[in-house]
């Protein structure tokens, strides 16, 4: 199938003769799978060739979710960026936050405050946790354990309620940002975090009670989507594609970025090559994550949250009050905005879909030049029809499921 | 490091290593970095520096940047490449590195830049009958029409041809 082809399958026609001959005896059928089909975790349409039941070639068509983020971000000011990046990978904002802070920082030459660096771990955690359990519940609905759901969202909720304690947003915190985080931590915060820490891992062996040795599941995931090491490598696959197929590779790890490499924590692997691998490394990211949760939390210094440059963060609310230099720089700050040295940087970060970062490009204005996701799902999306192919057109569900894209991040 | 004949100019921007290679031997210099090590492709993506002051002057209009990864040294390194000309042109490095692919047929969608020989350079993003690329820097921002909204009958803002 060529990219034109793809136009010539309308909406209203869902199925196609090929005229090809399959192994079967019978001839090859184009059908059209979305893109609101319910199972494709957004809006992914898919152009399948099929002998009999089996999967003979895959076309993924996307850009239905695309939103012209990386647009919109060159029309706004270098501060106001930070909004937009939340919503291109919309399960796990503050990791988003990070990549596009961390490039910013990178031209600015700034280094954030220990506290900050502590906080922005936990945020990013605890997301990579709430983004494995949606992942989770419904890749469980789609395998037919539809109870999973219930269990994850409760748990996701629980976290949703701390961005709220902590920022004031159940999603969209925006908390992470160029120079800093939004705010300090609450006690309260503090109190329900180690609340979860201690609950956490209990029930994460409630959902492998649930999943790990079911026979349906195991059935309907081990063997299933194969991608070898090799192929995950050269199809350029991060995260847990990457290391579902025994690639030892976690950029919290091998490329540390706002002191992780001060946490004692492992990288999840798994030989199996197949969706069941990939569950496998999920579940257990899970609950490494708790334990980089457990660490911040014990030894989350004190100090400031932010750096102290009035040329790039506001002052102080009491400041304005008292110092004219204050009401200047605030002013300054909210009507023009900071400019960031010409050049351009690049910073990547592990979300739970694998590497995102951010490329910004700075002609030395107040507005960005250029901004550039590097979207995990974009990338984890090519390997698919080597994945699927000669599977049967039901494993898809399994594989896009495990896959774990978010159209959101892949569209942009 | 590859042979200097193919380097114009090197440099580090906000510590990241960068060098610029002439369009022409841009498919040459990532293969000889292929080999070398850098066998993961992270992202490759334009830039337009339509009335950029941050420099006298611009070798090109477009920027074509590939950034490469070694992942056994976790060595980093940016290759920049200039092109003009409208459409711009340049030799596709998806016979390289296949995540170039797609990212090839994004830049296409979104900058106009034609990449030789790819295998099916169509658009990936944006729909197929649309006309114009929306980042380049001259397609303005709410350059669409908006559906559904009581001027939609008026609202056409959009260029003939971006």
């Amino acid at each position: 199938m060529s990219g034109s082809d793809t136009g010539t399958i309308t909406q209203g026609v869902t199925v196609q003769r090929t005229g090809e001959q399959g192994a079967f005896g019978g001839e090859l059928l184009t059908v059209n799978f979305g893109p609101h089909h319910p199972s494709t975790h957004g809006v992914l349409r898919l152009i399948v060739d099929l002998d009999g039941e089996q999967v003979k070639r895959l076309k993924p068509v996307i850009g239905y979710l695309h939103t012209g983020i990386e647009k919109q971000a060159e029309a706004l000011r270098w501060q106001q960026v930070v909004v937009v990046t939340d919503r291109h990978d919309y399960l796990s904002p503050p990791i988003n936050n990070l990549a596009y802070a961390l490039a910013v920082e990178k031209l600015l030459g700034v280094d954030v405050p220990p506290r900050a660096n502590a906080l922005r771990v936990i945020m990013c955690e605890l997301t990579r946790i709430a983004s494995h359990l949606v992942w989770l519940g419904t890749s469980g609905i789609e395998l037919g354990a539809s109870t999973m759901l219930m269990y994850c969202f409760r748990e996701r909720d629980t976290i949703l309620d701390m961005n709220e304690e902590i920022s004031g947003f159940r999603m969209h915190t925006s908390f992470i940002r160029p120079g800093g985080v939004m705010a300090d931590a609450t006690p309260r915060f503090l109190e329900m975090l180690d609340t979860f820490c201690n609950k956490m891992p209990g029930y994460v062996d409630e959902y492998e009670a649930l999943l790990t040795m079911n026979p349906i599941f195991r059935s309907r995931t081990i063997g299933i989507g194969r991608l070898s090491a090799e192929d995950a490598k050269v199809l350029g696959a991060t995260g847990p594609m990457l290391r579902g197929s025994g690639v030892n590779w976690d950029l919290r790890k091998n490329m540390p970025y706002s002191g992780y490499d001060s946490y004692d924590f492992e990288v999840a692997t798994s030989d199996m090559c197949d969706c069941y691998g990939r569950y496998l490394v999920r579940m257990k990211e899970m609950r490494q994550s708790v334990r980089i949760l457990r660490q911040a939390l014990e030894r989350l210094p004190d100090g400031p949250v932010n750096i102290d440059d009035r040329k790039v963060l506001p002052p102080p609310r009491e400041e304005l009050e008292t110092s004219m230099e204050a009401v200047i720089h605030h002013f300054k700050l909210f009507t023009e905005g900071y400019s960031v040295p010409a050049g351009d940087a690049y910073a990547a970060v592990e979300s739970g879909r694998g590497e995102n970062g951010c490329y910004v490009v700075s002609d030395g204005t107040h507005k960005p030049r250029r901004v550039k996701f590097r979207a995990a799902s974009f990338v984890n999306l090519q390997p698919l029809e080597r994945m699927a192919l000669n599977h049967m057109v039901a494993d898809m569900v399994a594989i896009i499921g495990t896959a774990d894209t978010v159209l959101g991040d892949c569209d942009r | 490091m590859i042979a200097d004949s193919l380097i114009v100019e090197r440099g580090v921007s906000a510590g990241d290593a960068w060098i610029t290679v002439a369009s022409d031997s841009a498919h040459d210099a990532l293969a000889a970095l292929k080999d070398e090590g850098y066998r993961l492709l992270v992202f490759l993506t334009c830039v337009d520096h339509l009335a950029d002051s941050s420099r006298p002057t611009w070798p090109g209009r477009y920027e074509v940047v590939y950034q490469l990864r070694n992942m056994d040294t976790l060595e980093q390194l940016r290759v920049r490449s200039f092109i003009d000309g409208d459409p711009p042109h340049i030799d596709s490095v998806s016979d390289l590195f296949p995540p170039a692919d797609w990212d090839e047929r994004e830049t296409y969608d979104m900058f106009g830049v034609i990449f030789n020989g790819h295998p099916d350079l169509t658009r990936i993003l944006m729909p197929d009958d649309w006309v114009g690329h929306p980042l380049r820097r001259d397609y303005p921002v709410g350059g669409e029409a908006v559906e559904f909204s009581e001027e939609h009958e008026t609202w056409h803002t959009a260029p003939e041809k971006a």
